[in-house]
C-alpha cells in the first residue's frame, strides 16, 4: 500500500483497503470487490472521493496509465465524517495482464483519492495482480 | 501558503518535475503563443487586410484626370550597413467626390512597389498625362484615392495562416490545461472525447476490441499465404538503413552540386575562390562515400533475395501450436538460416530534449535451424516448422510509451555477403482469449474507462 499526499497535511489520513480475493490475485473477467475504511482525517472536511481501478507502466519508459473504472463521489452523506467506510466493485478486463518485465512492467492497482477542502488531495494506492504471467528473466533464452 | 516544489518524487528513485510548475509553465507557454497569435493577427488584419477590404467594399467609384506623375521612393534601413530602396508609381488625379472636385496623389498598393527603378518607370510610362481614368475614393476621407482594386491573396493567406496556427496551438494548449486543472490523473485519463482532439500525440495506440492495450492485428492478416493461411508482413532493419543512406547521399550531394556550380561560375568568370575550393574537396569526398555506401546497401538488399513467412493462424494464443512456412528466394548459398520466436520489450523515454527508445529481447526460442541452404531463381528454398507459444506467455502489449512485442525472426549468413536479419511481427493474445474476426482498423476501440460520477 502506498499513501501519498500532494501536500504534507497536518494529520496524514489512512485508507485501509480490503480485497475480496486472498493475496490480491485476480483473474481476467473476475468481479473485483473492494471495501475501504478512512481514518485520521481529524475533522478536516472532505469534498470528494474518487475510486479508480487502473493499470500503469513502470520501468525505463515514460509512465502510461489506463483507467478501467472511475467513480467520483461528491455526496457528503457518503464520506467522512458521515460515513468512514465505502465499497465498490467492477468486472476486471481481459487485458493488460500484470507483468514484471525487465524494462517494462505493468501493474494494476486500486486508488482511493480524497479531496480536502482547499486544494489538497491525498491518494491511497493498493496494487493487485491480474493474471498469472511469470516475471521475465535473463538470460534471454528459454528453450 | 507555500510555493509548489520544483521537484516531485515519482515511483522508485527517479525525480521528475513538479506537476504544479509543469502546469504553470505549460500555461505560460501556450498563453504566450495565443497572445502572440492574436497580436500578430490583429496587426495583419488592421494594417493590411482591413484597408484592402475597405477599398474593395466601401470606396466609391468616380472618374478622374491624370494631372501629374512621378515615382515615390521608400528607403528602409537593413542593418548592419545597407538600405533597401523601393520605387512605386504615383499619379496626381483630379476627380469628383460627393459633387466637389479634389486633387490628390493616388495611393497605390504595396504590391506596386519594386526595388527595380527601371521597371517602376516602365509602369509609370503606361499612364499618359491628361488621360481620363476610373478611380475610387474614400467617402470618409475624400482626399484618399486609389486607381486599382483587388486583393493580395498571399497577404490574406499570411494573415490567416501564421496567426491562425499560433492561436490554434496556444488556444488548444490552454483549453487542455484548463480542462485538466484540479483533476486527478485518473479523472483526466478517464475523460475521453475532447482530450483526443486536443492532444492526439498523447493518445494510446489502437487496441483490439475487448482487449485493452493489446494491439490490433488487422495489418498482419490482410495478405493470404500460398500454402498456409496468412503471409506475414516483413519488417526489415536493412530497408531502413538503405533509405537512410539514400536520403543522406541525396541531400549531401545536392549541397555539393550547389557548391560546385558556384565554384565553376567563379572559375568561368576568371576568379578563384580558394576557400570555396578547399571546402569543396572534403565535401566531395563525403558525397562520393555516401553514394558508395548507398549502392553497396542497395546491392546487398537486392542480392540476398526475398524471405517469406506464412503461418497457419493469427493472432497467436498461449498454449497453442502453429505451422510456419519459411521460404527464401534469390540465388547463391546461405551457410545458415535460423528461425526464432522472440519477445521484445520497448520503452520510450525523454532524456533532456531527446526522445529515446530502448529495446530489450527478454525471451527467445529457436524454432528451426538450416545449414547450407541453396536457393535458385525458379526454386526457392522452403521449410516448415512448428511454433509453440508458452501457456504462461505475456501477451502483446502496447501503450503510448511502452510495448511488449512478439516477432518471428529469420537470421541468415550468406556465403558471400554479410549476415542479414528479417523480422515478422506477430500478435499474441492473453491466455483463454476468444479471438473473433480481425476488426477493421476504424472500428478498433481504445482502452475506454468505465466512468461514473455519483452525486445526489
Amino acid at each position: 500500500m502506498v499513501n501519498k499526499g500532494a501536500d504534507r497535511p497536518a494529520a496524514v489520513p489512512r485508507v485501509d483497503v480490503q480485497f475480496d480475493r486472498p493475496h490480491r490475485q485476480h483473474e481476467p473477467r473476475d468481479q473485483l470487490a473492494v471495501r475501504y475504511r478512512i481514518e485520521g482525517c481529524d475533522g478536516e472536511h472532505i469534498r470528494a472521493i474518487e475510486h479508480s481501478v487502473l493499470w500503469y507502466t513502470e520501468g525505463k519508459g515514460e509512465e502510461d496509465l489506463g483507467v478501467h473504472f472511475f467513480q467520483r463521489i461528491t455526496d457528503r452523506a457518503m464520506m467522512p465524517p458521515a460515513a468512514t467506510a465505502g465499497a465498490f466493485s467492477t468486472p476486471l478486463p481481459q487485458s493488460p495482464l500484470s507483468y514484471e518485465g525487465l524494462i517494462v512492467k505493468v501493474r494494476w492497482c486500486v486508488r482511493v483519492r480524497l479531496f480536502f477542502e482547499g486544494a489538497r488531495d491525498f491518494v491511497s494506492e493498493h496494487v493487485f495482480v491480474l493474471g498469472r504471467i511469470p516475471p521475465a528473466r535473463l538470460p534471454a533464452s528459454r528453450t | 501558503m507555500r510555493l509548489p516544489r520544483f521537484y516531485a518524487k515519482k515511483r522508485g528513485h527517479r525525480r521528475t518535475g513538479s506537476r504544479e510548475w509543469g502546469v504553470f509553465g505549460d500555461g505560460l507557454f501556450h498563453g504566450t503563443l495565443l497572445v502572440a497569435g492574436l497580436c500578430f493577427g490583429g496587426l495583419l488584419v488592421s494594417g493590411v487586410a482591413a484597408p484592402e477590404w475597405r477599398i474593395n467594399h466601401e470606396f466609391r467609384e468616380s472618374r478622374g484626370t491624370i494631372l501629374a506623375k512621378g515615382l515615390a521612393r521608400t528607403a528602409v534601413a537593413d542593418p548592419p550597413a545597407t538600405v533597401v530602396t523601393s520605387w512605386r508609381p504615383c499619379l496626381l488625379v483630379r476627380y469628383l467626390a460627393d459633387g466637389a472636385a479634389h486633387e490628390s496623389w493616388s495611393r497605390g498598393s504595396s504590391a506596386d512597389a519594386t526595388p527595380d527603378r527601371e521597371a517602376a518607370l516602365r509602369r509609370l510610362n503606361a499612364w499618359k498625362l491628361g488621360d481620363e481614368i476610373t478611380c475610387w475614393y474614400d467617402p470618409s476621407a475624400p482626399q484618399t484615392v486609389v486607381l486599382q482594386r483587388g486583393y493580395s491573396w498571399w497577404l490574406w493567406l499570411l494573415a490567416l495562416l501564421l496567426p491562425g496556427a499560433l492561436v490554434l496551438i496556444g488556444g488548444s494548449g490552454l483549453i487542455r490545461g484548463l480542462r485538466a486543472w484540479g483533476k486527478s490523473e485518473e479523472h483526466r485519463a478517464a475523460s475521453v472525447g475532447l482530450s483526443e482532439l486536443l492532444d492526439p500525440l498523447a493518445q494510446p495506440a489502437l487496441a483490439a476490441p475487448g482487449y485493452p492495450a493489446v494491439p490490433v492485428w488487422d495489418d498482419l492478416v490482410n495478405s493470404p499465404g500460398t500454402i498456409l493461411r496468412y503471409r506475414l508482413p516483413i519488417e526489415s532493419p536493412e530497408s531502413w538503413t538503405l533509405v537512410g543512406f539514400g536520403l543522406f547521399a541525396l541531400l549531401w550531394n545536392a549541397v555539393v552540386i550547389v557548391l560546385a556550380v558556384g565554384a565553376g561560375l567563379d572559375l568561368l568568370g576568371g576568379r578563384i575562390d580558394w576557400w570555396l575550393f578547399a571546402l569543396l574537396v572534403p565535401f566531395l569526398g563525403v558525397g562520393i562515400g555516401g553514394v558508395v555506401l548507398f549502392v553497396r546497401s542497395l546491392v546487398f538488399a537486392t542480392a540476398i533475395g526475398p524471405t517469406q513467412l506464412e503461418i497457419s493462424d493469427h493472432p497467436l494464443l498461449p498454449g497453442r501450436q502453429y505451422d510456419v512456412l519459411l521460404a527464401q528466394g534469390g540465388t547463391g548459398k546461405i551457410r545458415s538460416l535460423t528461425l526464432s520466436l522472440e519477445m521484445e520489450e520497448q520503452a520510450t523515454f525523454r532524456q533532456g530534449t531527446d526522445t529515446r527508445t530502448e529495446h530489450s529481447v527478454v525471451w527467445k526460442q529457436p524454432v528451426a535451424d538450416f545449414h547450407d541452404v541453396s536457393a535458385a531463381p525458379y526454386a526457392r528454398f522452403e521449410a516448415r516448422a512448428v511454433v509453440e507459444i508458452s501457456p504462461d506467455a505475456m501477451h502483446s502489449f502496447t501503450s503510448a510509451h511502452n510495448a511488449v512485442r512478439w516477432r518471428l525472426v529469420v537470421r541468415g549468413t550468406p556465403e558471400r555477403w554479410p549476415a542479414f536479419s528479417r523480422i515478422f511481427p506477430v500478435v499474441v493474445f492473453p491466455p483463454n482469449a476468444e479471438v473473433l474476426a480481425p476488426p477493421p482498423r476504424l472500428m478498433a476501440s481504445r482502452d475506454t474507462a468505465r466512468s461514473t460520477e455519483v452525486s445526489w
